[in-house]
């Protein structure tokens, strides 16, 4: 017996000497990504490359066994790849990097694999590593776990579903009007400590407000005194900016005068707040103001604290972080809130508690309001190993390596979620349905064809947008009536009445390696050409266009993803109570969304986003800021 | 939470992304419990390795077996030069270097070297790759002992876990529906005994319910004698794993059968013999499957392992912790259709 006997019963000889050829990609070395490692080398995969940016934290330590104390702050690739090396038999590769950089992962890399893994903890890298797949038509097995909840999804591009064939939840957003009025909830008195007061205080050194986007603001009430209150509050934090510049330790108790009893005062006064039952705040007393407090407090995490700790708290981070600001180069960066960041953690904790009292809302601890601020999703080693070992079990049969279901089609395969451990059926520990066709309306994988133009340099310095067009047009067969557009930011290029850019260059416009054009028919027929998506990489030859079938879709109607109800989106993203910013999300309605170039309509693009953060390789230091306006 | 009882700051910091899903006076309470693991194979390694990670108190490996060749391809914690050495000295240090707050003892002794003194200072045990009647002997002695027991093993592609927690009373908190929970019986070994309702802090005008259950268990010899599928679904029964029926007839078979020389037409004999007692259809049974499950009875494979090994886990971390409703009483593994089921036998 042998060390590869087991797995020889299991898949046969014939197929064991295909394993070992094959070369899986592992996007993601933290929860779901230790776990898979362990599960791809026992099962002898031939080789396999790991992909993370992310370096080892001390919350990690829990559930990504790779990795121990003295391992903190290293890379988690390689760390994991020397980790497994006692019992390793493949070919391994550590790569620490973002995967979304198309300089060190261009999609050529990609190429090089025959199964893709994905371990990931963001929305954003989930859906580019989706559209790699889609690209080279490489199957991917998709995972994510928050929690005790935990799915995967293989995807077999054209022949079942694609991770965006189903909408993602939606974020949950709080009106400005009851994070800055009326809050009832302790998240509400978070997020006001953390984006409002923090954020304007500490990180926005730019100098008077901003007024865009206040016409399109959700503000949750049509009371124009309320309104106008807000408007002037915000006016007012100048005068709080400048005592946190001045460095004057003195003038903190003015902070809390200002915040916590004028501030108070004003609101009582819009009666129209208060008419209907609801609880009136209780603005701070003088004496809580002037009394004594202990400038060497520091309440243990998991404490509550009184309101006299609370100010104390609050008096002292803000000393903190005012002389932290002095520093020349903090001062002109500003301190961003991060919640391993005791000062900026405190300072939020501390105001949001006292605006709680105030409330009547129950104060929560340090621990707690670090999760609220923080977007920390719970994390537990077993949901990683179950998910980890279904994601590599059904890339045997995604692989066709299983020969019990050898002449089975791809829509036998199943994918599989959490029912059980997630409340969900007390008589199923995995929910395991079968894998469904691509949704016909999924602007990623069915509403659009996609290809891969090959471009030398020189192509890229000579060929201009009317060039290109006209060779799109050709090759295509493409009508009179097109648009061009640069999906990466959603620039529009070229379209029937915007021609003032045709006669540059692509070097000229940015485009390289890694960029992806999408090539629309807009004619006002009623069957119209299949828009094309074609990926740019960088090659020898000047100019290839890829062969594609000439498809129609039906005009009229803009292309743009269905929100529709997805099976799997309430366990696949359980964590709720958490918002999140992040700015660098792609748009998924990018193909509805087209503007000209500079157009200055860039103002209002934040989204928040809700689950965008789970156990994949648990990158929750990216500048995700929770969303006030 | 007394001060003995409370976190230090090390701790929480640790833990912090399994605290914010179970608590801190879960957390805390794990520290204090001892736990006993027979058998340090694929899924004996992966038990181990998540209720190490967990952060209980003391952990106990049992096994007396050497390590060969074949448990290479199947088993993590172990190297190829260590071959021929006991598996749990190969398998120990590594497990224990996971995390230095958990105590672990290993132990090479047999099983049944083993008496009620032994089992009694644990507060719940774990046997792996137990043959039948050796699992039935433990279990008589949890029974005496009012210990928790849960006894898993895999066949290839698939696995199992049965569940012996004797009488055990979970709670769960959900938020009150349009239709309140009632008290009373809800399956075969479940019965609501308690309900409080709370007031909902994050929500004035929604109100909480917290759900008293008992579960009652039968002992692995009972389950195996007694079993039946009855008050399934007929859907249910129709599209059953085999897995299902195979997986008991293994354990139901004579143990002298049970070896290399297995025939499909003894599996299947006993494997018909499940069927009838446990009122299953005969013509869902498929000779590939039992095939298949004769080439890969006893085998381990890492992927499953993980699986049931993490289910198992999550289990005990569970009912250590007193949280969730625990599982009952029997669960099999299909891996070529994910499928996996809870049956209340
Ligand atoms: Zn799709």
């Amino acid at each position: 017996m042998v060390r590869e006997s087991n797995i020889i019963q299991i898949i046969g000889e014939t197929e064991y000497a295909r394993l070992r050829k094959i070369r899986c990609l592992l996007v993601g070395a933290g929860g779901i990504g230790s776990e898979l490692l362990k599960d791809l080398i026992l099962m002898n995969f031939g080789e396999i490359s790991v992909v993370d940016l992310d370096t080892i934290d001390l919350s990690n330590l829990n559930r990504q066994f790779l990795f121990r104390q003295k391992d903190i702050k290293k890379s988690k690739s390689s760390v994991a790849v020397k980790a497994v090396e006692h019992c390793n038999n493949s070919k391994l590769q550590a790569y620490q990097g973002n995967i979304m950089d198309t300089k060190e992962f261009p999609l050529h890399w990609f190429d090089q694999f025959d199964i893709l893994f994905n371990a990931l903890d963001n929305l954003a890298a989930r859906r580019y590593v989706n559209k790699i797949s889609q690209f080279l038509k490489k199957p991917l097995i998709e995972s994510g776990t928050a929690g005790f909840d935990g799915y995967i999804q293989p995807i077999i591009p054209g022949q079942s579903e694609c991770f965006d064939c189903t909408s993602k939840e939606t974020p949950k957003t709080y009106p400005v009007c009851t994070i800055r009025s009326t809050p009832s909830q302790p998240v509400h008195c978070v997020v006001w400590a953390k984006d409002f007061l923090f954020n304007q205080l500490f990180n926005d050194l730019s100098e008077g407000e901003g007024q865009e986007g206040e016409t399109s603001k959700d503000w949750g009430s049509d009371d124009v005194d309320e309104i106008k209150r807000i408007q002037e509050e915000s006016q007012e934090l100048k005068e709080l900016q400048d005592i946190v510049r001045s460095g004057d330790m003195k003038r903190v108790t003015r902070m809390l005068e200002k915040l916590f009893v004028e501030d108070i005062a004003k609101l009582l006064k819009i009666e129209n707040l208060w008419k209907n039952g609801r609880t009136k705040p209780v603005a701070l007393a003088k004496e809580n103001l002037e009394g004594e407090y202990d400038e060497t407090l520091l309440l243990s995490v998991d404490q509550v604290g009184t309101l006299e700790e609370q100010i104390a708290e609050f008096i002292n981070s803000s000393k903190r972080l005012m002389k932290r600001l002095i520093g020349a180069e903090a001062n002109a960066q500003g301190i961003e809130f991060d919640k391993d960041d005791e000062d900026t953690l405190r300072f939020v904790s501390s105001a949001s508690n006292i605006r709680s009292l105030i409330f009547g809302i129950p104060v929560q601890s340090i621990f707690d309001i670090k999760k609220i601020a923080g977007n920390i999703i719970p994390a537990v080693a077993s949901t990683n190993g179950i998910i980890a070992g279904l994601s590599s079990l059904i890339s045997l049969r995604v692989l066709q390596l299983l020969p019990e279901t050898k002449d089975k089609g791809v829509l036998d395969i199943n994918m599989a979620f959490t029912s059980k451990a997630s409340n969900i059926s007390n008589d199923r520990y995995l929910s395991n349905p079968k894998l469904a066709r691509p949704n016909c309306k999924c602007v990623v994988c069915s509403r659009v064809l996609r290809g891969v133009v090959k471009m030398s340099d020189d192509g890229l310095k000579e060929i201009t947008l009317g060039g290109l067009v006209e060779e799109l047009r050709g090759k295509y067969d493409f009508p009179e009536d097109i648009s061009l557009m640069d999906t990466q930011d959603q620039r529009l290029l070229i379209d029937y009445d915007f021609d003032d850019l045709q006669g540059k260059t692509l070097g000229e416009m940015g485009l390289k390696e890694g960029s992806v054009l999408l090539f629309s028919d807009e004619m006002d027929e009623d069957q119209i050409r299949k828009p094309i998506e074609l990926y740019l990489s960088m090659g020898q030859e000047r100019l290839v266009l890829p062969d594609l079938p000439a498809e129609y879709i039906e005009g009229q109607t803009p292309v743009r993803e269905e929100e529709e109800p997805s099976e799997i989106s309430a366990n696949a993203d359980a964590n709720d109570g958490v918002i999140i910013l992040d700015d660098d999300l792609p748009e998924d309605n990018q193909l509805g969304d087209k503007r000209p170039l500079d157009s200055g309509d860039d103002a209002d693009r934040k989204r928040v986003k809700i689950g965008d953060n789970d156990d994949g390789d648990d990158d929750d230091d990216n500048d995700d800021v929770i969303e006030l306006d | 939470m007394n001060n003995e009882n409370k976190l230090s700051s090390d701790e929480i910091a640790l833990y912090d992304r399994q605290i914010r899903l179970w608590g801190m006076a879960a957390q805390a309470r794990m520290r204090s419990t001892q736990v006993l693991l027979i058998g340090i194979g694929a899924i004996g390694q992966e038990i181990a390795k998540n209720i190490v990670l967990s952060g209980i108190g003391q952990l106990t490996l049992l096994d007396d077996r050497i390590l060969t060749e074949e448990d290479l391809g199947s088993q993590f914690f172990v190297s190829k030069n260590e071959v021929s050495m006991k598996r749990l000295e190969a398998a120990g240090p590594r497990i224990a270097d996971l995390n230095p707050r958990v105590t672990l003892h290993v132990d090479t002794d047999k099983l049944r070297a083993k008496n009620d003194e032994y089992f009694s200072k644990f507060d719940l045990i774990v046997g792996t790759e137990l043959i039948p009647a050796d699992a039935s002997w433990l279990n008589d002695a949890t029974r005496r002992l009012n210990i928790p027991l849960y006894i898993t093993g895999s066949n290839g592609l698939s696995a199992y876990c049965f569940i012996d927690l004797i009488q055990f009373d979970s709670q769960d908190t959900k938020l009150q529906s349009q239709i309140p929970t009632k008290l009373g019986k809800v399956s075969k070994n479940r019965t609501i005994t308690n309900i409080e309702i709370k007031e909902d802090s994050n929500n004035n005008d929604k109100k909480q319910e917290i759900i008293t259950t008992r579960h009652i268990y039968k002992s692995f010899s009972e389950l195996l004698k007694t079993f039946t599928f009855e008050g399934l679904h007929r859907r249910q029964i129709k599209r059953m794993s085999n897995m299902v029926p195979l997986t008991l007839a293994l354990l139901t078979i004579p143990e002298e059968l049970n070896n290399e020389q297995l025939t499909i037409d003894q599996l299947k004999e006993y494997t018909l013999k499940v069927c009838n007692q446990g009122g299953l259809l005969k013509d869902i049974l498929r000779d590939e499957s039992i095939e298949q499950m004769v080439r890969q009875r006893n085998i381990e494979f890492s992927p499953v392992a993980a699986i049931m090994g993490g289910a198992v886990a999550q289990d005990v971390i569970n009912i250590l912790g007193k949280k969730q409703s625990p599982l009952n009483n029997f669960i099999v593994f299909d891996g070529i259709t994910l499928d996996m089921p809870i049956y209340e036998l």
